[in-house]
């Protein structure tokens, strides 16, 4: 498994070690070169921005990357691939939820010590090649956001993680891959109870004294400073959010919170943010969202587990993902908030989406490219061409359609789940 | 998480200020016609109001039109300023942080657009909200001043940074003593802060300058008090010393006449008194004679009469708020009540029975117009229909003051914010199911024939209250009842989603040809 390092990211000394440890113990199974495959399917969704569809397609994969995608016709099979014959199989890029509690330990999911807790990093509780992960790749699930819980307003750090390898080092595609920060709607228990004046200021006030920090460091590297600002191991993590490596992972819902999100994330700090949930009346914010996307704010809306709001005044049943999308919202992906919604169940979520109004193909770039660019893997994964990494599901058809099975997910350029050895569905 | 009432209603609030905002309103507008009641300088019977860019440019019985004003006829009616909400704390999630000095915190990250309270303020013919913490604090923290329309909070912001919040009477737990103990020490630890800030700027002063620190602290902090800059006061002290130095307002909560004295006194030792407005308590106005000498504005508890019973004859007086109030000469302010199911709900029905009780009518309606926009800083901005203040008009179908008369329209900054013809909920509420449908059905008699609905409804829809068809209850007969009204279908028929919708549709529909144009994949 190819383990990115976060560009010009600092670590911690410990979570190094821990990491380095761990891959010493078992980096030897994963010595051997990932193997060259030939995939001869009936369809490709390619999920690029032309959207191209690939009939009688073959995909060649070499050195964990897809090598060629093309026509039958157009694309010979060389000599030393394996061919894999599923003339009536799609493949699909490999669904990325970025709102996930199962790729860690559930009993560490939230430590709630202060309202807001930025030290924390959700990297010290990754667990590999537990059966949910199992279950997740069975289901086409390739990359998850393990995020810390919504106790508090500021949880911890988030790990974008494999649903398959040996050990964290193998998982772990980039840490911190987000910053959790819950608006409101849980946080509110906190102590002998908080409102949304208190807890926005304090959130504020955290992520400031982070920008601040961040700050001082670029004046003293570009020169500016002659005085080398002291190291402080509770905010050197943001650094990577403030210079865009990572995102902001919001928990927000309802329309006064996720405007809040809007406001004081995407356009006051300018951070790349990540809206989850995004429930009841929350998609009565994108006119918000629409100005600030055109004065080149990042705002993608991960919206999920809720599918559906239902409206007692109105006496009507919205669709979140439905409703998010006919108020012009374009950057719009769908999560399982695992375990909540189990995580195989990811193109299930989307499935109800469109059940309640959304756009089919829609839902499915909501499971593959728009969850990859929301998390700054768009170079990596999130489509099927070449060059890109090998990563994706081999279905039995249209994913969204619930009688459709995944029949064989790979990850890394290897086969990670094949239903003829071990069959899930 | 809360799912209150207010989230579900949340739905049609957003729809009149997604409406009349986005609706990009005629720049110029002329209210022709109507009798206007300026509240500050005499009526004119028949009137117009000139709104340009917003803002009020003629007022008068006869007032020459630009080419470009858009004249809407409110012949009938009456204009009457937007009415101001003084103090109120529905808009935001809780009354109340559960934080003793809370100077810091500032309503900007609670208040909820969404709310149906600011829904219902339009309806009720408020403009101007000024959304404060509740009473149950002991420094609440930053209020601010919205109108009830806008999808954020910059965009209903008519003055930020109004007022800071103070209980002179015990919060929830504490008494007296406990809750003066706190506020003191606030204060004096804002001094002592002051004081070690002043020594720390000298410091720093002295370094940048390469000397040494050559004196004790005593002198540092006074040779470091002027090098004080605004920005070196942090979060939890900034607001309290702006106070300290007048150069904020202070609400201060004086729930009991007992309260006035200590307030007082607090309010000038801390430099604040030129700036503070009481927000009285329902028994208060017994300090009236100390709230005389003070002189400063106050605000009135939402019950208007005090009852009381001697607790030795038994005998029970009663005494009216206001009265008192205005009879001592002072500023005062009306709140409407919290309870949207009371008549006190209504800033005019407070108004109506203060002249009832004696109050001379131009002092009632200052006191929910004027007054509170004097009180908020705002005299010269709104509370008025005068020239060079903001188009906050509201459009009354007769006598404000009249508790027949209903909100027709309000402007708000020259936006048409709220049409009563559109107002889906008063439709909802006060006709008869089905009975806008009625010009769809068929003829009365067709479906009289069922008899399970014989005496159901014997006026749904048809006779004299329809317009439309006067001969109806002379054709049907006299045991043809009417048709059913059809089932209520509010989805369909609710003008506030459609609203609300409004931006979503259009952008759909957008969208949907944009997807058209661009896109060959396998949806299109």
């Amino acid at each position: 498994m190819i383990r990115q390092q976060a560009r010009g990211k600092t670590r911690r000394v410990g979570t190094v070690a821990l990491v380095g440890a761990l891959a010493l113990l078992t980096g030897v199974a994963r010595a051997e070169e990932p193997p060259k495959l030939a995939f001869v399917v009936g369809k490709v969704l390619v999920m690029d921005k032309a959207d191209t569809v690939i009939n009688n397609a073959v995909v060649l994969v070499s050195g964990g990357r897809i090598e060629k995608v093309g026509k039958a016709s157009d694309v010979a099979i060389p000599q030393g691939y394996r061919r894999i014959d599923m003339p009536r199989h799609w493949i699909v890029p490999g669904f990325v939820d970025c709102h996930n509690h199962t790729a860690g330990s559930l009993s560490d999911l939230n430590d709630m010590v202060y309202l807001t807790n930025p030290g924390l990093d959700t990297l010290n509780t990754v667990q590999p090649e537990s059966d949910d992960m199992w279950m997740a790749r069975a289901g086409g699930v390739t990359t998850v956001l393990l995020i810390p819980g919504s106790g508090t307003n500021i949880s911890g750090f988030g790990t974008i993680s494999k649903t398959a390898g040996q050990s964290v080092s193998d998982v772990v595609v980039r840490s911190p891959g987000s910053i959790k920060v819950a608006q409101a709607g849980n946080p509110e228990r906190y102590w002998w109870g908080v409102g949304r004046m208190f807890m926005n200021f304090n959130t504020r006030q955290t992520l400031e004294k982070a920008q601040a920090y961040h700050e001082a460091w670029e004046k003293f590297e570009r020169g500016e400073a002659t005085e080398k600002p002291a190291f402080d191991p509770i905010f050197d993590g943001f650094r990577g959010l403030f210079r865009k490596e990572f995102v902001a992972s919001v928990h927000t819902q309802i329309y006064q919170v996720v405007m809040t999100t809007v406001d004081m994330l995407a356009r006051k700090m300018d951070l790349r943010t990540v809206l989850d949930h995004s429930e009841f009346d929350g998609w009565k914010v994108a006119p918000l969202i629409r100005e600030a996307l055109a004065a080149g704010r990042s705002i993608y809306t991960i919206q999920g587990p809720r599918a559906y709001h239902l409206d007692g005044t109105q006496r009507k049943i919205h669709g979140n993902a439905a409703r998010w999308w006919q108020a012009g919202n374009p950057l719009l992906g769908i999560n399982t908030d695992a375990p909540v919604v189990a995580q195989e169940q990811l193109p299930f979520q989307a499935a109800m989406g469109c059940y309640y109004g959304w756009v089919p193909y829609e839902g499915i770039k909501g499971l593959t490219r728009i969850p990859a660019e929301a998390l700054l893997l768009d170079d990596q994964i999130g489509t099927i061409e070449a060059g890109k990494q090998a990563e994706f599901g081999v279905w039995t058809g249209d994913p969204l359609d619930t009688r459709s099975a995944c029949e064989m997910t790979v990850i890394g350029g290897r086969i990670v789940y094949d239903a003829n050895v071990r069959r899930r569905w | 998480m809360r799912r209150t009432g207010a989230w579900r209603a949340a739905m049609a609030v957003i729809a009149l200020a997604a409406v009349s905002v986005e609706a990009s309103p005629p720049t110029k507008i002329a209210l022709t016609g109507g009798r206007i009641v300026p509240v500050v300088g005499p009526e004119i019977e028949k009137g117009t109001i000139l709104i340009e860019h917003g803002k009020i440019t003629a007022v008068g019985a006869s007032v020459e039109l630009p080419f470009d004003a858009m004249e809407v006829d409110v012949s009938g009616k009456v204009l009457f300023p937007g009415l101001v909400n003084a103090h109120d704390w529905q808009g935001l999630d809780i009354p109340n942080e559960n934080l003793d000095i809370g100077a810091a915190l500032d309503v900007y990250d609670a208040i909820d657009p969404s709310r149906l309270f600011f829904e219902n303020s339009l309806r009720d013919g408020v403009t101007t909200v000024h959304i404060i913490q509740a009473n149950n604090c002991v420094i609440g923290g930053i209020s601010r001043v919205v109108r009830p329309i806008g999808l954020d909070v910059d965009e209903m912001t008519v003055k930020p940074r109004a007022a800071v919040k103070i209980s002179a009477s015990p919060k929830g737990g504490y008494d007296r003593m406990a809750q003066w103990a706190i506020l003191r020490e606030a204060f004096a630890e804002l001094a002592d802060y002051r004081e070690r800030l002043a020594e720390q700027r000298y410091e720093e002063e002295q370094k940048k300058l390469k000397k040494d620190v050559d004196v004790g602290p005593a002198e540092a902090r006074k040779r470091g008090a002027e090098l004080i800059r605004p920005q070196d006061y942090d979060d939890a002290h900034a607001n309290l010393h702006e106070l300290s130095q007048g150069r904020l307002d202070a609400w201060v909560y004086v729930g009991a006449a007992t309260d006035v004295g200590p307030a007082v006194k607090f309010a000038k030792e801390n430099g604040f008194f030129e700036r503070v407005v009481f927000v009285l308590g329902p028994d208060t106005f017994k300090a009236v004679d100390e709230l005389k000498v003070a002189g400063r504005p106050v605000v009135l508890d939402v019950n208007l009469d005090f009852r009381e019973r001697d607790p030795l004859t038994g005998k029970l007086s009663e005494t009216f708020v206001p009265k008192v109030i205005a009879d001592a000469g002072l500023t005062f302010a009306m709140l409407p009540h919290p309870d949207a199911s009371l008549a006190e709900r209504y800033l005019t029905y407070q108004a109506a029975r203060c002249i009832r009780e004696g109050v001379a009518r131009e002092t009632a309606l200052a006191a929910i117009t004027i007054n509170p926009a004097k009180m908020l800083g705002l005299g010269d901005a709104l509370g008025s229909l005068e020239i060079g203040k903001a188009g906050n008009v509201v459009v009354y179908g007769g006598d404000p003051l009249d508790f027949n008369t209903w909100v027709e329209q309000v402007y708000i900054d020259g936006i048409l914010a709220y049409d009563r013809a559109k107002d889906v909920r008063i439709r909802r509420l006060l006709e008869e199911p089905g009975a806008e449908e009625k010009p769809k059905e068929p003829a009365g008699d067709s479906a009289a024939s069922d008899p399970a609905h014989q005496g159901d409804k014997p006026e749904a829809g048809s006779g004299a209250s329809d317009p439309a068809k006067p001969e109806n209850k002379e054709e049907s007969k006299p045991d043809s009842p009417a048709p059913p009204p059809p089932s209520p279908e509010p989805g369909d028929d609710d003008a506030s989603v459609e609203r609300a919708s409004d931006r979503a549709d259009r952008a759909e529909s957008r969208r949907r040809k944009d997807n058209a144009k661009s896109k060959g994949g396998p949806d299109a």
